[in-house]
């Protein structure tokens, strides 16, 4: 699964850090997130989408390995 | 998404000072047959009875303090919450302790074909800890990883 939280964070001008405490989550959390490492809950992808006001479907796309 | 089952991070901390003398204590009964003397039951009284292979009429509660503080000071390190424990942390989490029994029993096997006799009693004794060291060693591993690479 692919996501565009890097580029809405950069939108947003919101380092790993700030996007974290937003959200009340680590900085890892994030970083895994960003580089593809960890698929996050529906929960957390419905708050990061609702923080960016997108749908969780423009946040977050299927790749060919789903 | 709330683990019920951690303890607050602090425990961190007061599993180390339980684990250190515990484990102090623990190696000088293992190595240097050092018993507190106030410690000494006689055979019959309490509930405390010798197995087979303790032959002495009398038995130590020495070795059950120092295994009892191990393993009290080790669940307390291996179940303190992180300071920013969420769903990701406890992905990794889980993941070490996969890891963690793996491994533990990948060695237990492979010391069961290599080692025999009284000496596979040791064995049994150290893999009893092994598996929360392991799973506390890996796991912390891998949160150092993460937080470097997070590092921005």
């Amino acid at each position: 699964m692919k996501n565009k939280i890097k580029i809405e964070r950069a939108r947003h001008s919101l380092t790993q850090q700030d996007l974290a405490e937003k959200i009340g989550v680590s900085r890892q959390t994030i970083n895994a997130m960003e580089s593809n490492k960890y698929v996050p809950s529906t929960v957390l992808a419905l708050k990061i989408a609702k923080l960016f006001q997108l749908t969780v479907e423009e946040l977050f796309l299927l790749d060919e390995n789903d | 998404m709330k683990s019920s089952l951690l303890l607050p991070s602090r425990y961190k901390w007061i599993g180390g000072i339980v684990l250190i003398p515990s484990l102090i204590l623990g190696i000088l009964v293992r190595f240097k047959d050092f018993s507190f003397a106030f410690l000494t039951v006689p055979e019959g009284q309490a509930r405390v009875r010798s197995t087979s292979l303790n032959f002495d009429e009398q038995i130590n509660l020495t070795d059950e303090l120092a295994l009892t503080g191990m393993i009290v000071g080790l669940l307390f390190i291996a179940f303190a919450r992180e300071k920013q424990e969420d769903e990701f942390i406890g992905k990794l989490r889980l993941q070490s302790l996969q890891w963690a029994v793996l491994v533990n029993y990948v060695l237990l096997l492979v010391a069961t074909w290599l080692v025999h006799g009284f000496g596979y009693i040791d064995v049994m004794m150290y893999n009893m800890l092994t598996i929360l060291v392991f799973f506390i060693i890996r796991f912390h591993v891998i949160l150092f990883k993460n937080r470097s690479t997070a590092a921005e």
